[in-house]
């Protein structure tokens, strides 16, 4: 094949003639400078040229490097970017690199030259760059076939792939057998192997059509075709990151891409929904789900309070929308013109911000997406339920102002015998008692009947808690012997020690007990002791040590009881006549000693009538809400962000098309203020009209999902650095056909699928392997192994296990979930029947890993993952073998075969044809010795099951 | 070099020809370095939280003068919000080794090793975040889906041996670093140069046979196996991925013998589970010791490239679980150091002692370091990633000496600006490979581990 490059040559034409003044200094004072700092890395004898800038030739720094800009502007220093560097005005660019600064005499000369106008007679030099410009192949219009709709037929597709293989001398292979060709189509179709039985009834009556057609009407079909185009969108269900929270209501939108792909919707349509659903679907859930494309990837939501750090966070969760729209439907990397013109394609910086500002308004999240009707429905329902709650609260409140003012005045009158509660040590002396146990009960704590004398937080802490015999000794440490229990209230499940009461007994301030519900700490000590004394402990550190922001609350009030035998409690001490911690406290101490018995009659009634409207309240079917992004029109207009940095905003960039390809497609640039809606819409509306690449590489991704590779074998990049078609005509030919065909893929299917191309054996053959062992010219159909989910799916299903109903709704998961403070996700041992789903409708979140699926190249979808990794490891043998998935299905299977010709129904089960001779006398040794299980177990594990032909 | 020949290898086995089925796996991932290595393993030790450089490592003599007064320059706001005034280090520091280098008494143990250790006092970070600045710390971008250096080096070199993984991340009893998984991930390299997670608390993943079946039925199962794969094999000329196949479930069956030997400290005589400290009474020092024993283990078994790990995540557990100390600096490191510093020096010295120092570089990581100032409201301090410290030792580098230094104060990196680029151009440097001819085509770009930046830091190399 034939690779074409283009080149894009700077060529400057020169017009101002140099005086001999300023050639003599150039020559004198600058040339030795240029030669000595600069060409090591700026010239064409650099061992690596940086920056794309050549400083050896006049026109290298008038075409100027990754800037995009001139490196000099004659007569300007101060905007010339090659002095602005060298004077370290510019951050991270810095010249020389590594290296002090030029001596300022150095710089005051180049300065000065450019001052006169850069004098340079150095002429020629080398400035191309080996780089795609608008002549590239993607960028060109179709070719036009003359393609007829109703012309149904796949000559076309065949005609195009034989002639390249005739110039290679080759040809088609004889076409497949029926066992193959369906249990092929059935894989490809719906990632599921066929029946025994429709294989048979395939084999009496090969009809292929007919074949096509059944396949492509099942939901399976959406299940496996869905799948491949969530893998484009990066659709993955936490948001990655530190955090990496799972998020549970992103499924609505991956199973309205299943949906759309069954239903055949036109994929102009699906993408304009992606982009733009919430503009052109406003109340229409079907329809605004689509958007969640948007929100799909990752971001970062970490409270972040730097400024700077804020700035960047949002300029990379913009990236994400950008990154995935362009390689999604345009195969480009417009992410690569984020910090400078784009070194390998025709898009310069301003074009990325051009797309961005589409985006600007969009921020992940989730809201409600409802219809109109049922916004009013639910408003109805819950309108006189409120009504009566803010009655009901109205009356509480004023019961409660009433009594709180009578506190007001009551509080002056307390008087307290002792000190209040101390974070850094709060002691109770008591009388000697012998006790086995000691429990301290918990009634309040400092954070407490804060702004109303009713208001209870909860949840305080203590680092240590201390019981004293009458020697003086602790003996409340774990050291001594003591057990603690006590209820708390934050767990970390993957470290069982974190927050637990035994940090109160360990000697040390440094960690706390969080205590939780009830609010009990119980000491068992290793003997009956004779106590007097105990002292607990909420600081961390020295009563010098600022620990506003730090410590949690300090119990307030209490009762120690003690006990010998665990049963029979007495109250040894409590917090009675201490001081209150707060005036909150006070406010409730004086409000509990005033307070009537009617008064509290009449609260404990308001607040059963309060409770029981809000569960009615609760009772009401919530709007569904989904993950959909939030939009807000964005105050600032979108700005070009100087080498990538948000910190350096340049000129303001209007929402509008890429400009390279304004000569082909319909351009668009609206107002920089445009509503951010319509910013959406108008890009969503330049991709899906008259826009050539979204049908070349929609076109091409079919023909992979297909034949394993792609025309283009890089699918979501048709730049420079991207693969050049192996058949191009034949890729413009689906695209046009694509767009015939109204963007809906079924009938490209069907076109693919009833071609000579497609049903050719897989053989192997000695003279197309020479050529091209890869079988890119589809000298046979190439053979390829199962994806991750299916191969689970496959065990699934052959086992008689597989759960194909319900179609979609929330998903299963294959690891357990931890969240403190972030998400931890680790793999499951046992998958439970509950997860006997497909396994498209498992919960990928991000960075985890789950058995059978990571294993076999399940995308970690931090990126979009266009095509499948396809790797042979040994852990993969390790989970096949070992994890009780396998196991489990292997029983399943063995279950369901019959006592007569079990070997025979497996392979015809699993492998679709009848076993060898050979094959039968040894699985039947395997059964007689280890039963039918072990067979199955193997079978399971067998190269046959996953790759097909 | 042509790096392209393994972008095919990797991606798809198809089109190898004549390969024996046991050597295989090997051969392919047996690669050649660019130029002479000095060093052909890895042990990265990586302490997440940010452990702080001003309390471990870099000494500020005019921070503890300093103390309690403002950090010249306008008041700043950080990761968590506003800083208080400088805040000395609760622990002295000494001077240690011939080289004098001063170390906080926090870490006696590892005093003891400076001469051998290259001090990279300049680092910096572009994140203040620990989840991006721990991944960048291992991939150099602060966004996931990028390899790791470890998968790097796995793709550039493969294996040193055929019954073990080439690259073992070695778990906290804690739990996993801040954005767990992505730390040791192959990002877009195949799949098989991501890390194994294995440690003393956990072993390899479904690597034992399941209970209910006895080892004749696996031998009669794996045989029968091998007889249909071989027959499917014979009908399949040419289709060299099901040869792939069968090997890796021969290397999978070496593992399997391989692994549990490895993970058997048992073996190892008294004396040296009372260097490492692996029955200490505080649990999770005895833990992380046994995890250092089994890091020397698996060097010496030719594991390529081994992460351990000294604490884990970001949590609600005050300063427990890593070295993220923004409340109480002193409670929280009197925990950690104890955990880190035995343990970690005995790793040092044993590596030392049995020669291997020649084939093993360690570096010492951690996402960024600590302000100088406590937290407003707190005895602790806040993210920085303008400064933190890391250090190499071992093949190729030279001992007791410290490139790059902060300013006064260890607010900012000042002399010698170091990025995690010049810290992996480096790495790779020493392991014989030119950061800038290590490629992988990815999505549109050719990717590097070390991005389009990075220089290597010749002031350390022996």
């Amino acid at each position: 094949m034939k690779l074409f490059f283009s080149f894009i040559a700077g060529v400057w034409v020169q017009t101002a003639l140099a005086s001999p003044e300023g050639l003599l200094f150039f020559e004198q004072k600058v040339r030795p400078v240029l030669v000595e700092h600069c060409y090591s890395c700026h010239s064409a004898e650099a061992k690596k040229l940086k920056g794309n800038l050549y400083l050896d030739s006049k026109a290298g720094w008038q075409k100027g490097g990754d800037s995009g800009e001139p490196a000099i502007i004659p007569g300007k220093p101060e905007e010339s970017l090659l002095i602005r560097t060298i004077q370290h005005l510019e951050e991270d660019l810095e010249m020389p690199p590594k290296k002090p600064k030029l001596a300022a005499a150095v710089i005051a000369d180049l300065v000065t030259w450019v001052k006169l106008g850069a004098p340079d007679p150095r002429e020629g030099g080398k400035v191309e760059v080996k780089r795609a410009d608008k002549t590239w192949w993607s960028l060109q219009p179709l070719r036009d076939f003359k393609s007829q709709i109703s012309d149904f037929k796949s000559a076309g597709i065949d005609d195009f792939i034989s002639a390249k293989l005739k110039e290679k001398g080759l040809d088609f292979n004889p076409p497949a057998d029926p066992r193959a060709l369906i249990r092929r189509m059935t894989y490809d179709l719906h990632g599921l192997p066929p029946t025994p039985e429709e294989v048979e009834s395939f084999v009496q009556k090969p009809d292929v059509a007919a074949l096509v057609d059944r396949l492509l009407a099942s939901p399976r079909y959406g299940e496996r075709y869905g799948r491949h185009w969530l893998d484009v969108v990066r659709f993955g269900e936490s948001n990655g990151f530190e955090r990496n929270f799972i998020i549970d209501d992103l499924w609505p939108f991956r199973d309205y891409v299943i949906r759309s792909i069954h239903a055949d919707k036109p994929f102009d349509q699906l993408i304009i929904e992606h982009l733009a659903g919430d503009v052109i679907g406003k109340n229409q859930p079907e329809i605004e789900v689509g958007s969640a494309f948007l929100v799909a990837g990752p971001y970062d939501d970490v409270g972040n309070q730097d400024r700077v750090a804020q700035a960047n966070i949002r300029a990379a969760t913009l990236d994400d929308m950008v990154t995935a729209t362009s390689g999604a439907f345009l195969g480009l990397t417009i992410n690569c013109a984020r910090c400078h013109d784009h070194k390998f394609d025709p898009i310069p910086a301003e074009d990325y911000y051009r797309i961005k500002s589409a985006f600007e308004g969009v921020t992940h999240g989730r809201r409600v997406v409802a219809s109109a009707e049922a916004r009013v429905a639910h408003q109805q329902a819950l309108k006189p339920l409120q009504t009566e709650l803010t009655r009901l609260m109205a009356e509480q409140d004023a019961l409660d102002k009433a009594l709180n003012d009578r506190a007001k005045t009551a509080v002056a009158h307390l008087r307290f015998t002792r000190s209040a509660v101390d974070a850094h040590g709060t002691e109770e002396s008591f009388a000697p008692v012998t006790a086995k146990h000691l429990r301290f009960v918990i009634h309040s704590f400092t954070n407490d009947y804060q702004g109303t004398p009713t208001k209870r937080v909860g949840g305080g802490k203590l680092t240590e808690f201390e019981v004293f015999d009458t020697s003086g000794r602790n003996v409340a440490l774990a050291s001594h012997g003591t057990q603690v229990e006590g209820a708390r209230s934050a767990v970390a499940e993957d470290f069982p020690q974190a927050y637990g009461p035994q940090y109160c007994i360990d000697g040390a301030r440094g960690e706390a007990w969080f205590i939780g519900n009830p609010p009990v700490l119980t000491l068992t000590f290793a003997k009956p002791e004779r106590i007097i004394r105990v002292n607990f402990i909420n600081a961390r550190g020295e009563r010098s040590t600022d620990e506003s922001k730090v410590r949690g609350a300090t119990p307030t009030e209490y009762e120690i009881q003690v006990s010998e035998d665990g049963q029979v409690w007495t109250t040894v001490a409590t917090d009675e006549g201490r001081q209150p911690a707060t005036s909150g406290h006070a406010l409730a101490k004086a409000r509990k000693a005033m307070i009537s018995q009617e008064e509290t009659a009449r609260l404990a009634a308001l607040q059963k009538q309060i409770s029981a409207i809000q569960a009615q309240i609760g009772r009401v079917p919530a709007l569904p809400q989904m993950w959909v992004g939030n939009h807000a029109q964005p105050k600032e207009p979108t700005t070009l962000h100087k080498g990538g940095d948000p910190m350096k905003p340049g000129e303001v960039i209007a929402p509008a098309s890429l400009k390279v390809l304004s000569e082909v497609t319909p351009a668009y640039e609206l107002p920089a203020d445009a509503p951010e809606g319509e910013r959406r819409l108008a890009l969503a509306k330049w991709i899906t009209q008259q826009n050539p690449l979204t049908a070349r590489v929609l076109a091409n991704r079919v023909w992979q999902w297909h034949f394993g590779a792609g025309i283009v074998d890089t699918p979501s990049d048709f730049g420079y650095l991207g693969s050049q078609p192996t058949h191009p005509e034949l890729l413009d030919y689906l695209a046009s056909r694509l767009i015939a065909h109204g963007w809906r893929l079924k009938a490209l299917h069907r076109e693919i699928l009833l071609s000579k191309t497609y049903q050719q054996s897989a053989a192997y053959r000695e003279d197309g392997a020479r050529l091209d062992a890869a079988s890119r010219l589809l000298w046979r159909f190439p053979p390829r192994r199962l994806q991750a989910e299916e191969v689970r799916d496959t065990m699934l299903f052959t086992a008689g296990q597989l759960k194909l109903e319900p179609i979609g709704g929330p998903g299963f998961r294959l690891y357990k979930h931890m969240q403190n403070n972030v998400s931890t996700y680790s793999p499951l041992d046992q998958h439970g029947p509950d997860t006997y789903r497909r396994a498209v409708y498992h919960q990928n979140a991000r960075a985890s890993i789950v058995d059978v699926l990571s294993d076999f190249d399940f995308p970690d979808t931090a990126f979009a993952a266009p095509r499948r990794a396809n790797t042979t490891t040994p852990l993969q043998a390790l989970t096949l073998l070992n994890h009780s998935f396998v196991l489990d299905m292997a029983g399943a299977l063995a279950d369901r075969l019959p006592q007569a010709n079990a070997v025979e129904a497996a392979y015809q089960i699993l492998f679709q044809r009848k076993p060898e001779t050979m094959e039968v006398q040894a699985a039947e040794q395997l059964i007689s010795g280890h039963g039918l299980r072990a067979f199955c177990r193997a079978l399971l594990n067998a190269n046959e099951l996953i790759y097909l032909d | 070099m042509d790096f392209s020949r393994r972008d095919f290898l990797s991606h798809m086995t198809t089109g190898l020809t004549g390969v024996a089925l046991s050597r295989l796996w090997a051969a392919e991932h047996r690669q050649q370095s660019h130029f002479h290595p000095k060093a052909r393993q890895v042990l990265q030790i990586f302490c997440p939280g940010g452990a702080s450089h001003v309390d471990l490592w870099d000494h500020k003599p005019l921070l503890e003068k300093h103390h309690g007064m403002p950090l010249p320059g306008a008041p700043e706001v950080s990761f968590q919000g506003k800083n208080g005034n400088l805040m000395k280090s609760p622990w002295a520091f000494q001077a240690a080794g011939q080289s004098g280098k001063m170390i906080s008494s926090l870490l006696p143990h590892l005093a003891h090793h400076v001469d051998d250790m290259a001090f990279i006092h300049s680092m910096t970070s572009r994140t203040n975040t620990h989840g991006p600045g721990c991944i960048a710390m291992n991939s150099c971008f602060t966004r996931e889906g990028f390899p790791s250096a470890g998968s790097w080096v796995s793709y550039a070199l493969g294996s040193l041996n055929d019954n073990l993984p080439t690259y073992v991340a070695i778990q906290d009893l804690r739990g996993e670093p801040p954005n767990g998984k992505a730390n040791w991930s192959n990002g877009f390299l195949p799949a098989q140069h991501q890390a194994v997670t294995m440690s003393a608390q956990q072993a390899l993943r479904n690597l034992v046979r399941p209970q209910a079946i006895a080892e004749s039925e696996e031998t009669a199962t794996r045989d029968f196996l091998q007889r249909i794969n071989l027959r499917h094999a014979q009908s399949h000329p040419g289709h060299h991925e099901l040869q792939a196949r069968m090997a890796a479930y021969e290397m999978a069956a070496k593992m399997q013998l391989t692994a549990p030997e490895v993970s058997d400290l048992s073996k190892e005589p008294q004396h040296v589970h009372d260097l490492y400290g692996t029955q200490d009474a505080n649990g999770l020092k005895a833990a992380y010791a046994r995890n250092c024993l089994l890091a020397r283990r698996f060097l010496e078994q030719g594991v390529r490239y081994v992460s351990l790990y000294c604490a884990s995540r970001a949590s609600a557990v005050d300063g427990l679980l890593n070295w993220d100390a923004h409340k109480t600096l002193k409670a929280d490191y009197e925990r950690h150091g104890p955990i880190f510093d035995q343990p970690t020096a005995a790793l040092l010295t044993d590596l030392k002692q049995r020669g291997m120092l020649n084939d093993v570089l360690i570096i010492w990581c951690t996402e960024f370091g600590r302000m100088p100032t406590h937290q407003e409201g707190t005895s602790g301090r806040d993210h920085n990633p303008d400064a933190f410290t890391t250090w190499m030792m071992g093949a190729g580098v030279k001992g007791g000496v410290s490139h790059g230094a902060t300013d006064d104060f260890g607010r900012r990196a000042a002399v010698d600006v170091t990025t995690v680029y010049d810290f992996y151009a480096t790495v790779l440097h020493l392991l014989g490979l030119d950061h800038e001819k290590l490629t992988y085509y990815h999505n549109g770009a050719k990717r590097r581990l070390t991005d389009v930046h990075g220089h290597v830091l010749n002031s350390i190399l022996a």
